[in-house]
């Protein structure tokens, strides 16, 4: 069976003379959760905007490769049709609405042909007991870990097949990001949702991944199992904050080597 | 340059003083002249109508140009300029009908009295941007036209105010080729002091402000000054282009500075192409022609004599068609065009310009 | 009394157009600055339809206001749809430009003369004594229609599925498409029923005291009212209207009557002045542009 979303040798030019990503290829079962780690640059957002259309807006475009998803090629849709289809991003900054109120937020989803937006609704409640009892709220006046709900609470309305989410733990408390990151769980294993989880915190994400892809500098450096890339010594060093004694100098440069490698 | 550098196609500024001076190059020297020459030569072949069609124009220009300063270089949108227009004509003809004023009392008295307006004009641009400025300078127009009306109503020029042949000295300005020569040396007055202004420092300040108002202030550019300078020297130029207006006409009556006209020098510097003291005349030319052209193709029409008198509604029609393909299918407007007819020859055999070279 | 009616009649008037640059300014931050002349445009439908069909007069208002929302939509469709990822500037001239068209055409097609649509549809608008003055049958409609359009539209934007999608897309447009909330159709919708209520008021308007080019200064009389209330507030249109109203009746009563066509633009540099935002708008709008 061939994956849900499929990318393939992806490149991506921003206004005709930076590539932003150099051939990413990546893929995504249905039902796993993917986490694609890097730092600030590496081309995580390109490539999750590459995904869900929005490249048009930035003077961006698809150079080379493609993007399957259910064996649909996904270039040149634009953004609420790749909505319909079952893919929904979850974006980094202004995720909700707000002037809107929690149900109004819910209400302005667009679900996917399909999808029963019913029962839908009550299964957000179900997974964020909070928002049912904010649901008059208005948006702009919650705080920033029950948006970070709310939006991932109007993305599962849409019935999505392919949840992307951008920086779940951006500006949050961890204790907050643990808890999101346990629900994001529970909404897979309950929905059969695919997530796609970019990350900079890459603790959060591989305890919660199947598996993860690295990127650097746009290309995919590792990937492979969570568990495997949560021992690897690289990822250990550079993305978890150093579980192992100091490094020198000397092994930066042995981890570009190995980085070259694994390229 | 000598021989032994390396040449390359095009012309390229190599030191900051050349990006200064006004006219750059031989070729630039030689069309100058040649252009000089043409219009020189220009009244004494022209009939009387093509004369008056090159007054108007001129006119035109002064007014385009004046808008081009400031809502193409500084940034700062006006819809209001045909308020500003009949300011400088009720200028004109209220100091003329009240207290008899000469000619060169009048239009200086009209420049001043625009700059006042400019200022006032201006200062909602302190506190307000784009949208928000448009409209406030759409609602002075209504205001300066009404004061206009006012005085026609209340002194008993309902009609309008009839203003005599202006003199100076023994000399009368009555045949339009003498107008010519005086509308042409105000044109080029208000072309060079644009050019000036442009290429100096104030140029640039309105350059930054107009890509972006809190850079430009950290900068160390006064912003405030800068955009209130701005809207003085365009509404004083264009005061001045309304009184030349009211004597060219020698009649003034609110009815002339409808909306419309604030519509048309909008459409001038949007047609000719934003940002552009070339954009601004041909844009000025274009919307100036553009009524006769429609004229003279209804004209052509099997029974023309039917639509005579509708040939306002045509030309409405036609403007507004005009304007939409501009905005939609070529916003750099003629200039774009020019540029792009430029380019191809320039870079002929060759299509794609140069990454980031080629002629601006 | 009379004084107080005919506030009342104008403001529902200023309100009723009012709306409709409301309606687009908020999902879309353009102006329409051709609300005018498409109100005009809607009148002289009905002009039209009121011929083709003479003895149902009721039909030939439904058909002119039908018409009038595809209008609205194709507008949209064939013209601002290109407009969308341009400067917001660029949308406005646009729409002057819109504007301009329109007003030629409409001499073309229906001649420059004053109309009486009201003798087409073969009516007659009577004066009614109401509470010791006088309100003419076409005022008092307008009143009414003023009430049932801004009833409607808020029940429309508070409990309906697209009423809810036009205000997430007038908030963030970015994110309304994320959420499967196709814009063109939002936009789309917005011109039409921007068109729709800006018939009813034109064609009232016309009902009342005939139709001529005059029309499209009342309309652009209008859009103070939209402004001082805030651009992108319902409730504040019809405050807004409600104050130019009145300030323009007192006006014209007290001082001088030459005042009329410029007191609401007085009054909105006043508002400029103070409080650029609005009485009700969102203060942040105004670095949007």
């Amino acid at each position: 069976m061939s994956a849900l979303l499929q990318v393939e040798k992806l490149e991506v030019v921003y206004g005709r003379a930076i590539t932003a990503i150099q051939g990413i290829t990546l893929n995504a079962n249905k039902g796993e959760i993917v986490a694609l780690l890097g730092t600030n640059g590496a081309g995580k957002t390109t490539t999750l905007r590459a995904i869900s259309g929005f490249l048009g807006l930035d003077d961006a475009r698809v150079t080379e490769g493609a993007i399957h998803f259910k064996n649909e090629n996904l270039a040149n849709r634009p953004p609420y049709l790749i909505t319909k289809l079952g893919i929904v991003l979850v974006p980094e900054r202004d995720k909700v609405f707000p002037n809107l109120s929690v149900v109004e937020n819910l209400a302005a989803s667009v679900p996917a042909s399909g999808a029963d937006r019913k029962r839908l609704e009550e299964m957000t409640f179900a997974f964020f007991p909070k928002l049912a009892e904010l649901r008059a709220r208005t948006a702009g006046l919650l705080s920033g870990g029950e948006r970070q709900m709310l939006a991932l609470a109007s993305a599962i309305v849409c019935g999505p097949e392919l949840l992307l989410v951008d920086e779940l733990s951006l500006g949050l408390a961890p204790v907050v990001v643990e808890d999101l990151a346990q629900r994001l769980v529970e909404i897979r294993n309950q929905l059969g949702i695919t997530i796609l989880l970019v990350e900079q915190n890459a603790a959060v994400a591989l305890s919660i991944a199947d598996r993860g892809y690295v990127l650097e500098n746009g290309r995919v450096v590792l990937d492979g199992d969570a568990t495997r890339l949560k021992n690897h010594p690289d990822i250990q060093e550079f993305y978890l904050g150093g579980a192992g004694e100091r490094r020198s100098y000397r092994d930066v440069k042995q981890y570009r080597r190995s980085r070259r490698w694994y390229g | 340059m000598s021989n032994r550098e390396p040449r390359a196609s095009g012309y390229f500024r190599s030191s900051y003083d050349q990006g200064l001076r006004l006219v750059e190059t031989r070729t630039q020297w030689t069309s100058l002249i040649l252009f000089l020459a043409v219009l020189g030569i220009f009244p004494f072949v022209a009939s009387s109508f093509q004369l008056d069609l090159a007054n108007q124009v001129f006119l035109a220009c002064i007014g385009s140009v004046a808008l081009m300063l400031l809502t193409g270089y500084a940034g700062q949108v006006s819809l209001g300029h045909a308020g500003l227009i009949a300011a400088g004509a009720f200028t004109a003809g209220i100091l003329f009908k009240e207290f008899g004023a000469k000619f060169w009392v009048t239009i200086p008295a009209a420049a001043v009295i625009g700059a006042l307006i400019g200022l006032i004009f201006g200062l909602p641009s302190l506190r307000l941007r784009g949208l928000y400025l448009a409209v406030s300078t759409l609602a002075l127009h209504f205001v300066v036209v009404y004061l206009g009306g006012e005085y026609e109503t209340k002194r008993g020029f309902s009609t309008g105010i009839v203003i005599d042949v202006p003199r100076i000295g023994d000399f009368v300005l009555r045949d339009r080729k003498i107008w010519y020569f005086v509308l042409f040396a105000f044109a080029a007055a208000a072309l060079l002091i644009s050019l000036n202004l442009l290429r100096s420092r104030t140029g640039r300040a309105w350059a930054a402000i107009r890509s972006h108002e809190t850079i430009a202030e950290a900068l160390g550019i006064g912003v405030p000054a800068q955009k209130l300078l701005a809207f003085v020297i365009s509404s004083s130029m264009t005061a001045v282009a309304g009184a030349l207006f009211g004597y060219y006409r020698g009649f003034v009556s609110v009815e002339a500075f409808s909306l419309f006209l604030s519509i048309q020098y909008v459409a001038m510097i949007i047609i000719g192409g934003m940002g552009s003291i070339l954009g601004a005349i041909l844009g000025a030319v274009f919307v100036t022609l553009l009524p006769y052209a429609i004229e003279y193709a209804v004209g052509l029409l099997p029974n023309a004599r039917s639509y005579a008198g509708m040939l306002a509604a045509f030309n409405y029609a036609a403007f507004g068609i005009v304007m939409i393909l501009f905005l939609v299918f070529e916003p750099q407007g003629l200039v774009g065009v020019w540029r792009r007819v430029q380019n191809y020859f320039l870079l002929w055999p060759f299509k794609q310009k140069p990454l980031g070279g080629g002629r601006k | 009394m009379q004084l107080a009616i005919n506030i009342a009649v104008l403001a529902a008037i200023y309100a009723l157009i009012a709306c409709g640059y409301v309606l687009i300014y908020r999902v879309s931050r353009v102006l329409n600055l051709a609300h005018g002349e498409l109100m005009m445009l809607s009148s002289y439908l009905l002009l039209t339809t009121a011929s083709l069909f003479s003895g149902n007069p009721l039909i030939a208002l439904g058909v002119a206001v039908g018409l009038s929302l595809c209008v609205g939509v194709l507008v949209y469709l064939f013209l601002m749809r290109r407009m969308t990822g341009e400067m917001v500037l660029a949308a406005v001239l646009t729409t002057v430009a819109l504007g301009v068209l329109l007003r030629g055409l409409v001499v073309l097609i229906w001649s420059a003369q004053q109309q009486n649509p009201a003798q087409a549809l073969g009516w007659v608008n009577y004066s009614l004594p109401v509470f010791g003055g006088r309100i003419s049958a076409a005022g008092a409609g307008l009143i009414m229609t003023t009430a049932l359009v801004y009833v409607g539209l808020f029940l429309f934007l508070r409990f309906t599925r697209y009423g809810i999608r036009m205000r997430a897309a007038g908030q963030n447009p970015l994110l309304a498409a994320q959420r499967g909330i196709s814009l063109h159709v939002i936009y789309a919708l917005a011109w039409g029923l921007s068109t729709l209520t800006g018939a009813l008021a034109g064609i009232l308007i016309s009902l009342d005291s005939g139709l001529d080019s005059t029309m499209v200064l009342i309309g652009l009389k209008a859009f103070p009212a939209a402004l001082v209330g805030g651009l992108d507030s319902l409730a504040g249109a019809l405050i807004g209207a409600l104050i130019i109203a009145a300030a323009e009746v007192l006006m014209i009563y007290y001082v001088d009557a030459l005042l009329s066509d410029v007191v609401p633009f007085l009054v909105l540099i006043l508002m400029l002045i103070v409080r650029p935002w609005g009485l009700f708008g969102t203060r942040e709008e105004l670095d949007r542009v």
